[in-house]
């Protein structure tokens, strides 16, 4: 239900480029996203990523921040977008490095994921970061099904009918509106609407979201907003 | 296998010392006797020549006829012979006086010499003058010295046991002073010696005395005092992590092995995988947030640190939490205290989870009704926040124990959650140098992070928050910097 793998282009298999140096996360990875439908390739050096990384296209690539030799993943990442290379790059790191979290972002790489992580919260991740390249920037509007987003002037419309929200629903729904029909992680949501980076291990977003849910639904209006147990929430026209 | 050794005395600081200042006094009252001695010694020698040449020049006018009669009729009053009075012929022959032989061979005249005449079969020692007449005749006047030799023998003797006393004394005082150090060391080796076999509740022993090695035991104890709770702290966090982490991985198991055991359907078996993995999450998530707290602690986390107005984030938290009290009926306002703009330097990531915690906290343990209070607050020129609610509070002598990984406050036990929120706290408030103070709102609790910048810490607090200043105070209340 979540495999819906975004196709690039429309043609093939969205490609992501795994540079871990341990083989048996490298693999774990691959598998993971594999089963989510992406097409992955592995590298297990610095050195090896950057050629694969220039070589050939990717839509992303899933880099380990700490690497052996003399090419460690900031410096992989700093390579890359010295010529030029803006392929979507998300940082992975031990939890010991959380500090590394600023310096990574800042070297160009634009998410930063934690070890240890859920390999559903890295597919989403990833979704994310293919789709924000792929999507225009100038909609004024977002349309899913009979929900109406006015980005101009933040009215939402429901079946016709006037939405009203608070400015944290709206960056909800915002969010989730551009990311429709793809798997939304708390932490992701979090991040996003309010802008702190940690994992906040509490239900509260559920909170948020239940109310964004009930406001959505006034009037008996069926479900937009699914819950994914243990993971987040899919936003889907509804049938 | 410690005792105070005889032999280990002469070793001691305390000896040593004691032998130093003997050796020290004693060559200046030897060097201050030597003085007097010479002193003495030539001042009478210096009297006695002068008493001689005053008496030659007395006579050395006189006729040598007068002279010869002058000294026979003086010779019977000196029976002893302390003082003769000689005159001889100019070749030496004997004329008048006390019988006396001239010493030869000549030496100068008028000047005062040693000599030693017989004197009832002994040969005396005395000091002599002679003299010359005009006419030929020569004139000696002598003085015995035996009785100045003596006193010069008195005052050297007087000198001699009076140091000698004085060195027996010293050392006796050393040794002393060096067996009660030896002593002293010994019972403090003891003492280490039964904490190094694992009585972490043994101190070292005090003297009331005071002195050097008092305060070196103070010092040494009281870290003894920090080592013990901070192996207590580690036992306890074991401890609780066993404690509970064994009952999420019993049901784990159980869920497991129930599922394994049963001719389960398709559904059921998904099911009992969705159990596990949301055990496994959450035992993964309790670690993690072990870890994270071990990371902040280190203090290895500055770089995301960065000027930031203190209301603004309380605010955030405020507006995250609002649904979650609304839900759960309790009020949450969020108010601004502060008069200006509270720019600290903090990372607003661990800054926002620190108040969230609290306000977390706060709404979790306040019953249906209550209210919650997060309030930005500045007080001279420290800024802080305060999270105040209608709970029930935290009992005096848990407050410390709160701030333990783990701890919860025995009422709570049920409550969800793994007991890791205020140690997150603390290690956030420690490495942005805040002071943690949990104190009673009545009713309630009230728990603050305040920043202190240096005005602040110079200034020192006043606020009424001393309950737990009576308790350790590094973990309490105390500044946690």
């Amino acid at each position: 239900m979540l495999a819906t793998a975004l196709c690039n282009d429309g043609a093939g298999m969205t490609r992501v480029l795994v540079i871990e140096d341990d083989g048996r996360t490298a693999a774990e990875i691959a598998a993971a996203l594999g089963d989510h439908g992406f097409d992955v390739e592995c590298a297990y050096t610095g050195r090896d990523g950057l050629l694969k990384a220039t070589g050939e296209k990717y839509d992303a690539i899933v880099l380990d921040r700490m690497l052996p030799g003399d090419l460690d993943g900031l410096g992989v990442l700093a390579t890359l977008r010295t010529i030029g290379n803006e392929t979507p790059v998300l940082i992975l790191s031990a939890l010991s490095e959380v500090d590394e979290r600023v310096r990574g972002l800042r070297a160009g790489g634009d998410d930063y994921l934690t070890k240890p992580f859920e390999s559903i919260e890295l597919t989403a991740r990833l979704e994310v970061l293919i789709r924000r390249r792929s999507m225009p920037e100038r909609e004024t509007t977002l349309r899913l099904g009979d929900l109406r987003v006015d980005l101009l002037t933040r009215e939402v419309r429901r079946a016709g009918r006037v939405v009203e929200l608070l400015p944290r629903e709206y960056r909800l729904l915002e969010y989730l509106m551009r990311h429709a029909g793809r798997l939304v992680t708390r932490t992701m949501l979090f991040e996003e609407v309010w802008g702190y980076h940690y994992d906040p291990q509490t239900n509260v977003i559920d909170v948020h979201i239940g109310r964004l849910r009930r406001k959505l639904e006034e009037g008996g209006l069926p479900q937009m907003i699914h819950t994914v147990r243990g993971s987040g929430y899919v936003l889907r026209a509804a049938e | 296998m410690f005792s105070a050794r005889l032999s280990d005395i002469p070793r001691t600081t305390s000896f040593r010392l004691a032998l130093l200042f003997l050796g020290m006094g004693g060559a200046g009252a030897a060097i201050l006797f030597g003085f007097l001695y010479i002193e003495t010694a030539g001042f009478l020698a210096r009297d006695v020549d002068n008493g001689l040449v005053r008496e030659i020049a007395v006579r050395a006018p006189k006729s040598a006829a007068e002279l010869e009669r002058l000294l026979n009729e003086r010779a019977p009053l000196d029976p002893e012979v302390r003082r003769p009075f000689a005159l001889f012929d100019s070749t030496g022959a004997w004329l008048a006086g006390a019988p006396a032989n001239l010493p030869r061979p000549l030496s100068a005249f008028d000047q005062p010499f040693d000599l030693t005449l017989p004197l009832h079969g002994k040969m005396v020692s005395y000091r002599g003058i002679l003299h010359r007449l005009d006419s030929g005749e020569l004139l000696l006047a002598a003085q015995e010295m035996t009785y100045i030799n003596r006193f010069q023998d008195l005052l050297a003797g007087a000198m001699f046991s009076g140091g000698l006393v004085v060195l027996v004394v010293g050392l006796a005082g050393g040794m002393v002073l060096g067996a009660r150090a030896v002593g002293r060391i010994d019972s403090v080796i003891r003492a280490i010696e039964r904490i190094i076999d694992g009585n972490l509740s043994e101190r070292l022993p005090r003297d009331s005395r005071g002195g050097d090695l008092d305060r070196l035991v103070q010092v040494v104890n009281r870290m003894l005092d920090e080592i013990e709770r901070l192996m207590n702290e580690v036992k306890g966090v074991t401890e609780n992590i066993a404690h509970d982490l064994r009952t999420p991985l019993t049901r784990l198991l159980a869920g497991l092995e129930r599922a394994r055991r049963r001719d389960t359907s398709a559904d059921e078996y998904a099911a009992a995988i969705d159990d596990a993995i949301a055990e496994t999450k959450g035992l993964l998530t309790t670690f993690n947030a072990l870890l994270r707290i071990a990371e902040i602690e280190a203090g290895a986390r500055r770089a995301g640190f960065k000027q930031l107005d203190l209301s603004m984030v309380a605010m955030d938290v405020g507006d995250f939490y609002e649904p979650m009290a609304e839900r759960k009926g309790v009020s949450l306002s969020v108010e601004d205290g502060t008069a200006s703009v509270t720019q600290i330097t903090c990372d607003p990531n661990l800054l926002f989870e620190a108040i969230a915690n609290l306000v977390e906290n706060a709404i979790k343990f306040t019953p249906p009704g209550g209210h919650v209070t997060l309030r930005t607050v500045a007080h001279g020129q420290r800024v802080g926040v305060e999270v105040t609610d209608t709970g029930p509070g935290i009992p005096e002598g848990e407050r410390a124990a709160v701030l333990r990984r783990f701890h919860r406050v025995d009422k709570s036990r049920n409550a969800p959650g793994c007991g890791l929120g205020l140690s997150l706290v603390a290690a956030v408030a420690k490495l942005h140098g805040l002071d943690f103070v949990i104190e009673d709102a009545n009713p309630g609790c009230r728990v603050s992070l305040w920043h202190a910048d240096a005005a602040g810490i110079a200034a020192g607090r006043t606020e009424p928050s001393s309950e737990l200043a009576d308790e350790s105070p590094p973990k309490a209340q105390a500044r946690l910097a």
